[in-house]
């Protein structure tokens, strides 16, 4: 296209395609609020989450199961809510570009929810193992459940719910219908919560040790292949991408 | 949009544009695939993988390769077969042991003070690295599944044999003889997973006498195999692209 004088305004005024401040604080948000919960656990899981009958372990970790249980539902209305209340109603006539900056936007998503998945299903998942090695159990909100399957976990579902619902409301590669293996890489997580409530009743009844590879934790597993389903979601990006850009590469 | 436009303005921003996806799509699939691989992994083997008196002759070597190939064989399945990128494998366990290795030396040491000479995770690297090679020589997914599914299962021991080594030295203690491996877990002991559930040298069958691993690591190759075409399937599967009707709900 000809670079004219009106053409070269119009591009310093208009909006980056990438939003790179944006995708820095997305990143950084998730690594300061848990470098946070995890000194947070440093401290007072030992000098408090020893013992649920203690009055301290209702203080610093009953209490935080509560507030942040709260926090989680309104997280998840709001950003879901604000994602559909300002959805695009015309978002098959948008242009190319447009629709590039929002497939990059769509992306900043898709970042912070493998980087959310990583912090929930690595990090805090392998780490509640350790400290089941460290303490007796004796409640099934024990410190590293209560970041771990109340925390950390919902916070991959609401990251995964926002992506999805941010492509479903304004990307037009999104609108032929549902896209099978987006909805697999959300919906199989979000089960992961669920199949606590499996593992809780299990461990409470009849398995009080933390045998890691014992198929009471195969839900988990199950669910876990989900996240290879992003695979499904890449592919289908690099074909809109690839459209939009129009450009030999090579 | 117009069948006709460009979304971009000139050949350098498609260049830029298309680098920058990369970056963010790869960092994606490492954290999204870390993280499934990583409870797949700890789940299905991980009380092997985290404790030496657990990294025995038998069980360790059989169920790690078997329960571990699984990943690698999908994300093949997905970045050979659609971006000949012969990085699959290698790609998954670099992620799974970049995980593993945060956790053990943030949480198991930085939290609870297990030792990390006590809880290193298993080496599989080189068992990745050669199931990519084949792949990518032999552009077969049957070749890859047979050979590099057989080598994935017999490498694994000798990939961790350095490591291994010094801790399986017979010690003697209180008049017991046992290795340098037990008698870390005697020290260290752990709540959650006491003597009687530490499933290590099971059976009685000493037909081969000293050859107990290599007997494993055959059997795990051959299982590999299997759960490597297994899984190669799961992979196309989860690499589809189809979309399900808004009404199908």
């Amino acid at each position: 296209m000809a670079a004219t004088t009106e053409s070269v305004k119009a591009d310093a005024a208009e909006a980056p395609l990438l939003n790179r401040r944006n995708l820095t604080l997305g990143i950084m948000l998730y690594l300061v609020f848990y470098s946070f919960i995890r000194w947070y656990e440093g401290v007072y899981g030992w000098s408090a989450g020893l013992d649920s009958f203690a009055p301290e372990f209702e203080t610093y970790w009953m209490n935080m199961l509560y507030i942040e249980l709260v926090l989680e539902v309104l997280l998840f209305a709001g950003i879901n809510g604000y994602i559909w209340k300002t959805r695009d109603r015309k978002v098959m006539s948008i242009t190319p570009r447009e629709e590039l900056r929002r497939h990059f936007t769509h992306w900043i998503w898709l970042v912070c929810y493998g980087w959310a998945i990583y912090w929930g299903a690595s990090y805090f998942t392998e780490q509640d193992g350790t400290w089941h090695q460290t303490i007796v159990r004796d409640t099934d909100f024990t410190p590293s459940h209560i970041i771990e399957f109340y925390l950390s976990y919902p916070i991959y579902i609401i990251t995964g719910s926002a992506s999805f619902m941010y492509a479903k409301t304004r990307l037009p590669t999104y609108q032929e219908g549902l896209h099978l293996m987006y909805l697999i890489a959300v919906i199989g997580p979000f089960m992961i919560l669920p199949n606590v409530g499996l593992n809780e009743w299990g461990h409470t009844f009849w398995f009080m040790e933390e045998l890691f590879v014992a198929p009471l934790h195969y839900g988990f597993v199950f669910f876990g292949w989900a996240a290879l389903a992003i695979m499904g979601v890449v592919n289908t990006e690099v074909m809109a991408i690839t459209k939009l850009l129009k450009k030999d590469l090579a | 949009m117009s069948a006709s436009q460009s979304a971009v303005r000139s050949r350098a921003e498609a260049v830029q544009v298309s680098r920058t996806f990369d970056w963010m799509i790869l960092f994606t699939l490492f954290t999204a695939v870390l993280g499934g691989y990583h409870i797949h992994y700890m789940l299905t083997g991980g009380d092997w993988d985290f404790w030496t008196d657990w990294k025995d002759r038998r069980l360790w070597v059989t169920v790690a390769p078997i329960v571990s190939i699984t990943f690698p064989a999908a994300v093949q399945a997905c970045l050979w077969w659609r971006y000949r990128l012969p990085i699959g494998a290698t790609l998954s366990v670099v992620a799974l042991m970049v995980g593993e290795w945060i956790n053990r030396y943030m949480n198991f040491w930085g939290w609870t003070y297990f030792p990390v000479n006590i809880c290193f995770p298993s080496n599989l690297l080189p068992g990745a690295i050669v199931l990519d090679v084949i792949l990518m020589l032999g552009n077969s997914m049957t070749l890859t599944a047979v050979l590099g599914g057989l080598a994935y299962g017999l490498l694994f021991y000798p990939g961790n044999w350095p490591v291994i080594a010094p801790l399986h030295v017979p010690v003697e203690y209180n008049g017991m003889m046992m290795t340098l491996a037990d008698l870390q877990g005697y020290h260290y002991v752990r709540t959650g997973t006491p003597e009687y559930i530490r499933m290590v040298e099971k059976g009685t069958l000493r037909t081969f006498g000293k050859d107990v691993a290599p007997v494993s690591a055959f059997f795990s190759g051959f299982v590999s195999i299997i759960i490597y075409f297994l899984w190669h399937f799961f992979g196309r599967w989860f690499a589809k692209t189809d979309f399900i009707a808004d009404d199908a709900s």
